[in-house]
This record gives C-alpha cells, structure tokens and sequence, in this order.
C-alpha cells in the first residue's frame, strides 16, 4: 500500500521526541525495539507509538523503543539485521518473513470477536448481479494486487467457482481490472458506478457513506483471512518475548482497552496459532508469491 | 494491508461512534489535506456576508478544526510543494474575494498537477502512487463542483484516477510479485485530468463568482444554473456526543407508552427530522435535535464561520436563511430544552413569550423552512412540553439540599441564599428562585453582554435554571465561562461579593450539587445498544400512521415516511450485528413503499406496506440486534 510519508515529512519527524523514523540503536539486550508499519498520518503514529512504548516499557520492566520503517520489506530486513526484535505486519507479509527469515508469531489481532476477517465482492443493489457469473465481461476494482482481503481472497472465490483458471487469467473473465489503492477507493468507484463490483474487506461497505451502505450488497464471501499480526525475530530472547506477550495479553483486560486504539485499533490480541495461517502460506504459493 | 487496514479500522471506529438515536447519522469525514481544507473552508467563508476575512485567513494559516495535521496549508505547502501561495495570501490581506478564489483554485489544480509529475517521476510503484493518492485527494477539492455540473465528465475522470493507479505497478510484497508500470496508460490517464484542469481550474481569469463554489469554469460560463449540494467545510461537527445525554419525557416515567401518545410521538419524529427545514439544513440532515440532543445539548456541534466555539452557533448568521440573515457576528451558546414547560419566555433574552410562536420562527426563520401546519406546530409544541428535569437525589422538589449533598454544598447554600450590595442587597436565590426550577421567568442585565452600541439597553438576558448545568458547560449565553467556578469568580469579581477562596469553593459545589444528576447520560450496553434506542425511537414515530393513514392525511404522513425511511436506513450502518442491516434496509424500503402509495393515492396498498411494516419490525425486534 502507498503510504503517506514522504521523504520531506521524514526529515521532520525524525527528530521527535522518543521515537525516531531513523535507524535504531544497535541491538542490545537490555531493552526492547518495535518496528511500525507506516499509516495514513505519520504524524500521529508517531504520538501513538510514543504512548504505547511508555506503558509497555512500564509493564516489561525494560526500554521500549518504538520506530516508524518506510514499508513491510524493511521492517523484516530489520528483524533480519536485529535492528527490531518485533514488529507489526499484515498476513501475507509475515507468511514470506517467516519463510525468509524465520520470523516468529506473537499476537493475532481480535476484531469483533475473531483472529479472522474475509474479504468480499461487492456490487449495487440495483445492479441485477447476484452471482460471480453474473459479472463475465464487466469491470471490478480491488484494491491492491497485494492485500489479502482486497485481491487475493476475493479473486479465489471465482477460481474456486470455475469461472477464472487461476491467478493470472482474471482479465480472460472480466472487463477490466482495476487496482484503485484501497478499500475506500475500490469501494467507492464501484458505488458511483465506474466499476460493477469491488473486491474488498468485509467490512469495507462501513467505508461508505450510510446512504450508499443502503444501496449496496455483497454477492461472495472468501474463506476466514487470519487477522494482522505481532512478530519477533528469531533468537529474541525468550523471558523478554513472553514478558511482551503477556505485557500486549494485559490489553484485553478493561482498563487498559483504551491503549489500543495506539495500535492499529483492534478489539484485542490473543496468542497467535501458526497453524491459523496454513491458508495464507497456501495462498501465497498459488499467487506464486512463496516457493 | 496495514495502510488499508489502519484506515478502515479508524472508520469502523468512527461508525461505532455515529450512535445518534435517529440523528442524521452522517459518515464521518475522511481527513482532509492541509490545502485542500483550506481550500473548501475558503470556499464556504466565502459565501458568508458579511465575509468573515480573519477566518479565512486562519484556514491557510492554521490546521482545520480536528485535523491529523497538525500544521496549516501554509506551512505544509512550504514543506510537501514547490508552488508560492504568496498570490493567494496577497489576495487575502487585499480582501479582494474574486481574487482569492481564483488564486486558491489555481493553487489546488497546480497541487494536483504538480503530484501527477511526481506520479510520472517516481522510479518505484511505492512512490507512484503515494503521489496518485495525494492527487486524488486533492482533486477531491473540486469533486462535487465537477459531479453537479457535468457527471459524465465526473466519471470519466474517475476512471481515469483508476487507470493511473493501476497502471503504476506493484512493489510486491518483500520483494515477491512485484510488476512494472504501464506507462502509456499512465500518460494517457494522466493527460485526461490534466486537460480537464486546465480548461477549467488552471486559468488566468475566472468569470466573477455570486457564489463561491468548485463549479468547473466552463459550467459557469455556460450559464446554466447548477446547484451544488449544500456541504460543510472541514472542521465542521455536527455528531452527537459521547456519551449521550439521557432524555427525560413526563410520559414516559409515568409508564404511559409514546404509541399510545400520536400527537407527542409525531412531534418526537419533527423534533429528528430535518424535512422541516428548508436548504441547507435540510441537505445537511440538520434537525431540532442536532443541536438541542435529547432535550439537551450538544457540546460538540461546531460549523466554521457559525460557531465561536464548540456547542455554540449563530442561528441568524448568513448560511441556514439568507433572508434572516441579521448581519451580526453573535453566536449563542445553545441552551438545554430540559424542563421547557417551566423555562418560559424562549431565546436567551426572552424574546418570544410563546413556545409555539418560538418554535415557528426556528423553523422558518432561522433555518429556512416552509410555513409548518398548525398540527407540526402543535406536535411539536407537546413533545417538548414532556422534556422534563433530570431527577437529582441531592435537591427536593422545592430545591432544598437532601441529606445526600455534600457538606460543601451545604456551606454554599447558605451564601447563595445571602444577600450582598453588590447584588442591590439580593441573593443569587433571589433571581435563580430554588422552589421555581432555579429561575424567575425574568430578564436582568447583569453586564454580561457587551454593549452594541453606546447607550444600549440591550443587555438583559432571561434567568437561566441551575437544574443540570453540571452537564452543560460552557455557561453564559456566549458560552464565555468554561466551569461553575469561572461562574462563581465572575459574580466575585464583577459584583465586589467579597467571598473567600474557600466561600467561592462552597458555592461552586453548591451550585454542582444542584447541577447535578442521578443519571446525566444514556447507558449502553451489549443489550441497550445505540441502534437498539435508534429502531424503538424510529418504529415509535411510524406508529402515527395508526392515526394518520385513517385520516387520509397526506401532508403529514408523507412527511413522516421521508423522515423515518431515509434515517432507518442510514441508522443501520450502526447497528453492531452487520449481518441483520439487510432486514432492516428491507424494512427502510416497505416505509418508503407506504409513502409511495400515499403519493399514488392508492390508500389500500399504504395500508397493507403499513401492516407488513408492523409485522417484519416486531420480528425484528424480537431477535437480538
């Protein structure tokens, strides 16, 4: 995904306060560094970072170091150099970390209730489609063509269905495929009715005024993505890594809820279950993104 | 991915937040970019008489009330771009508002060209559309202006954004699956919007403008009148609050239900809805409710150029009616309706001894809407006779202390009920009366309103009641005392009281205590949820059609379906079971339909969507949200 940092804003923010966008201090033992993956506003991650290491370096009993890297790729190549000890990273991300670098999960994010999220196909309500058949000839946008919920997924369903051969062949059944750099704009060309239908997270239609939430609806679901996660680099030292497992496991509890929304905003956390992710491994190999 | 995610979730977050029983329910606003915020505020200002210039100055110079950026247009211009805005800042200090429009437009379209360069610049698919991204939500500046005027052109330069996003490639994940960029389509792409821009944004000269708008210049110059719909500018609040005020209605303690109460329940749904009012308003989804939320208040509402401060609005400023417009800059804090039937006269200076003809005058006068019938007026005027006082376990009924209050508060009741000189030997108690709700019914100048001119006898204001002030702050009719003890020291001060520290401390809990209440605030759970209160609220107001529909009155049951269709439906997009929004899409439409039939004069068909709509919604509320 694009993100809203650039190499002026950089500049700028690297000098405040506790955390820095620049590298961080060679590894050592005694403290704890924590890789952040970019969002929309810099600016106000780098106050939600500062919040977060402040308690967790509290509830730890060690430094918390928290920094901001430009994408997914150098946060493992900071895990890998030891420049980070955890980061924050999407599933397919960590699916490729952990094949290259043996990067290890920690925390799965809760949101409503589940570790999991899909992604689906949207169309207008009006629209007569009803079914992925329906849309042989006409035109989807997605999202990127590396987000679980908004490409990857979603496209599964019509191989599943027997209308595409596999990834690669989507332009054989479509119109056009578009790419429109998110949820938000994917779901928004296919509510003013540029596109036919979207394929997004299922949660994406929220993206949408209420009004257009009325006027659209959903015609396939993919099978359960497993939520973003937390990871370590191999060899972290294990004491430390539980104390930061337990440290996150304590934000479920009701008077520290409010210290999530400093990341990322999920429900919660729970220890995650590697095995949850078999499908996103299987995945990546189909899209030919993992050996 | 987390960008995505990230952004999504805060939006998920901000739904849940959207909880306003049967309120507008708007989408919360994706965040603006420092210029183009500016830019629509300018805009907006600019449409104001007489044209506030201070203001739209700060729009460039400082962030958008709520903005993520913590850095002006201005500043961040410097930071992220290459163009001067010394044009548009010359323009500004001129006071010339032809000038700044041109000027800002320029800027924008320069912005959007100056990112496309960098789109085709950039060396990596990252970057590209980083630079598309920021385009885009620059073009989002000129977006509505382009949609009203000209849709098709609209749509294709909406495909045109798509084309160039997707033709930039894909970095890949770690290196994995990354694919080229298709530079030819992305010149195409790209040229499309830029020649749209330079026919009608990049120019020398713009055709004089009556009303500051994003129209496109060759739809101004065409001649044809195109309205675009009325929005607020950035900075704008018009949520409820959180948490919600609890509402307090005489029936409804007394156990009577409102179905059983047609004509307060009819006036409950005029009281949400913003049919009543004429444009803007109306378009905004602005209703009585808005700013008086669940009787109350509500703290948060700001509208740039309108409001001072947060919770605070001028009513008979240039935006809502024109025609009312009284050319002075004189917002008011919005006053509590808690307790109306005892707050008599109406208007902070007690202008309208009528709750009835006060009632008319916000309906036509300052908001701009049609005559309202006799029967709006008398609905209306019932439902807010039921708005009752929150209930206090620390007052009696006749506003003595109960065992209950504190100490303190104790202590001050007996230095409110002193007299002082400064008070021409009278007590706070003497105005703020404890056995009439705290108030006399009667305006004193107490030298809280700055004089309009020299000699003015302008200033008395109507006695305010004390009862549930702990939840309304800031107090004084401009909202200029942000706590009970600021009340306290400004009596102190400007009254020569002569209190001690401690003396003003007893009387400020003095005054907390009688402020006070058992329950302020709507409580909810995983059972009383927000969309729970909403769908009662909204199946409540639909039960008139028992009464209407036999009635055959057209007029007001059309007025009822239109209200509570369109708020059913944009109401379901806070519902916490997503999976059940479709039922209640489902039954948004069978209201819609009994509306339909009404219009199509077709009374049987009304009265059988009527009876399904009974049915479907008890089966809905029977299952859990």
């Amino acid at each position: 995904m694009p993100v809203h940092l650039t190499r002026r804003t950089m500049l700028v923010l690297a000098g405040a306060g506790a955390v820095s966008l620049a590298a961080p201090l060679a590894a050592q033992g005694d403290a704890l560094r924590l890789a952040f993956i970019p969002q929309e506003n810099p600016e106000k991650l780098l106050g939600d970072i500062e919040a977060i290491t402040g308690w967790l370096a509290s509830e730890i009993g060690v430094p918390v170091e928290g920094f901001v890297t430009i994408d997914h790729a150098a946060a493992v190549e900071a895990l890998r150099n030891g420049d980070a000890d955890i980061s924050f990273m999407g599933a397919l991300p960590f699916v490729l970390a952990e094949a290259e670098i043996g990067a290890v999960p920690l925390l799965s994010e809760v949101y409503r209730d589940a570790p999991s999220y899909t992604g689906r196909i949207f169309v207008r309500r009006d629209s007569g489609i009803d079914a992925l058949a329906d849309l042989q000839g006409r035109d989807i946008a997605f999202a990127d063509p590396i987000s679980e919920s908004g490409y990857l997924y979603p496209l599964a369903e019509f191989v599943e269905a027997g209308l595409i051969e596999g990834p690669g062949a989507a332009e054989a059944f479509f119109g056009r495929v578009f790419f429109a750099g998110g949820y938000q704009q994917a779901m928004q060309a296919m509510a003013e009715g540029l596109v036919d239908a979207a394929g997004a997270s299922q949660y994406a239609d929220l993206l949408l005024t209420p009004q257009q939430q009325a006027e659209v609806t959903w015609i396939a679901e993919s099978a359960p993505i497993p939520s973003h996660l937390v990871i370590a680099r191999p060899g972290l030292d294990a004491d430390l890594q539980d104390r930061f497992v337990d440290a996150m496991l304590r934000l479920n509890e009701p008077e520290h809820r409010n210290k999530l929304r400093y990341l990322y905003g999920p429900d919660g956390y729970v220890r995650a279950d590697s095995a949850a992710y078999d499908g996103v491994r299987d995945m990546a190999r189909r899209y030919r993104l993992l050996e | 991915m987390r960008n995505t995610m990230r952004v999504l979730l805060a939006t998920l977050a901000s739904a849940l937040v959207l909880t306003g029983p049967v309120a507008a329910t708007p989408a919360k606003e994706a965040p603006w970019l420092p210029e183009a915020a500016a830019y629509r505020l300018t805009l907006f200002l600019g449409g104001l008489e007489p044209l506030p210039w201070d203001d739209i100055e700060t729009a460039w110079s400082e962030p958008y009330r709520g903005s993520e950026y913590s850095t002006g247009a201005v500043e961040w211009l410097d930071r992220e771009s290459d163009i001067e805005p010394d044009g548009l800042l010359n323009a500004t200090m001129r006071e010339d508002r032809q000038a700044v429009f041109a000027e800002a437009t320029r800027l924008i379209a320069l912005r959007i060209e100056e990112e496309l360069d960098r789109v085709l610049a950039a060396d990596d698919p990252a970057a590209a559309q980083l630079a598309v991204q920021t385009a885009r939500e620059l073009y989002r500046a000129f977006q509505d202006g382009i949609a009203a005027a000209d849709p098709e052109a609209a749509r294709r330069i909406g495909l045109a954004w798509l084309e160039l996003n997707s033709s930039t490639g894909s970095a890949g994940v770690l290196g994995a699956g990354a694919t080229s960029a298709d530079r030819e389509t992305m010149q195409a792409a790209r040229a499309f919007i830029s020649g749209y821009l330079a026919e009608n944004y990049l120019l020398d000269s713009f055709a004089p403008r009556r009303t500051l708008s994003a129209l496109p210049e060759t739809a101004v110059l065409s001649g044809k009148a195109i309205e675009v719909p009325p929005s607020l500018p950035p900075g704008s609040d018009i949520f409820d609050q959180d948490p919600l005020p609890l509402l307090v209605l005489n029936f409804e303690e007394q156990g009577i239900d409102e179905t059983d109460l047609p004509l307060v329940a009819y006036g409950d749904m005029l009281f949400d809805s913003a049919q009543i009012f004429g444009s803007p308003a109306r378009d905004l989804r602005i209703t009585c409710s808005t700013c008086h939320n669940r009787s109350d208040i509500n703290q948060r509402l700001f509208i740039p150029g309108a409001s001072h401060q947060p919770g605070a609005i001028d009513v008979d400023g240039a935006f809502f009616n024109p025609i009312f417009n009284d050319r002075r800059d004189d917002p008011i804090d919005i006053p509590s309706l808690r307790g109306l039937r005892f707050t008599g006269p109406y208007g902070r200076d007690g202008r309208f001894a009528s709750l009835r003809d006060f009632t008319r005058n916000v309906i036509v006068g300052e908001f701009g809407g049609e005559e309202p019938t006799p029967f709006m007026l008398d609905a209306l005027v019932a439902y807010m006779l039921e708005f009752d006082f929150l209930p206090n376990s620390m007052l009696t009924t006749d506003g003595r202390l109960t065992d209950a209050a504190p100490e303190a508060a104790r202590r001050g009741e007996e230095i409110f009920n002193r007299p002082f000189a400064g008070l021409g030997d009278r007590s706070c108690a003497g105005c703020h009366v404890p056995d009439a709700n705290f108030l006399d019914r009667q305006a004193h100048d107490i030298g809280s309103v700055a004089p309009g001119y020299e000699g003015a006898r302008a200033g008395a204001l109507d006695t305010p009641t004390l009862l549930g002030t702990a939840y309304t702050a800031p107090y004084f009719h401009d909202g200029s005392l942000p706590t009970l003890a600021a009340v306290v020291d400004w009596f102190d001060e400007t009254k020569s009281l002569g209190l001690t520290g401690a003396e003003r401390a007893d009387l400020t809990a003095y005054l907390e205590t009688v402020g006070a209440a058992d329950e302020p605030f709507e409580a909810f759970d995983a059972e009383n949820t927000a969309f729970r209160l909403a769908f009662a609220e909204l199946t409540t107001f639909a039960s008139t059609l028992d009464t209407l529909l036999p009635r055959r009155d057209a007029e007001h049951i059309l007025l009822l379906t239109d209200t509570v269709a369109a708020d059913l439906s944009a109401d379901a997009s806070t519902m916490s079971n997503l999976a059940a929004r479709p039922e209640v899409y489902a039954l948004a439409e069978r209201l819609a339909e009994v509306g339909a039939a009404v219009r199509a004069d077709d009374w049987a068909a009304a009265q059988a969507g009527w009876t399904a709509f009974k049915s479907e919604a008890a089966a809905i509320e029977e299952r859990a949200f």
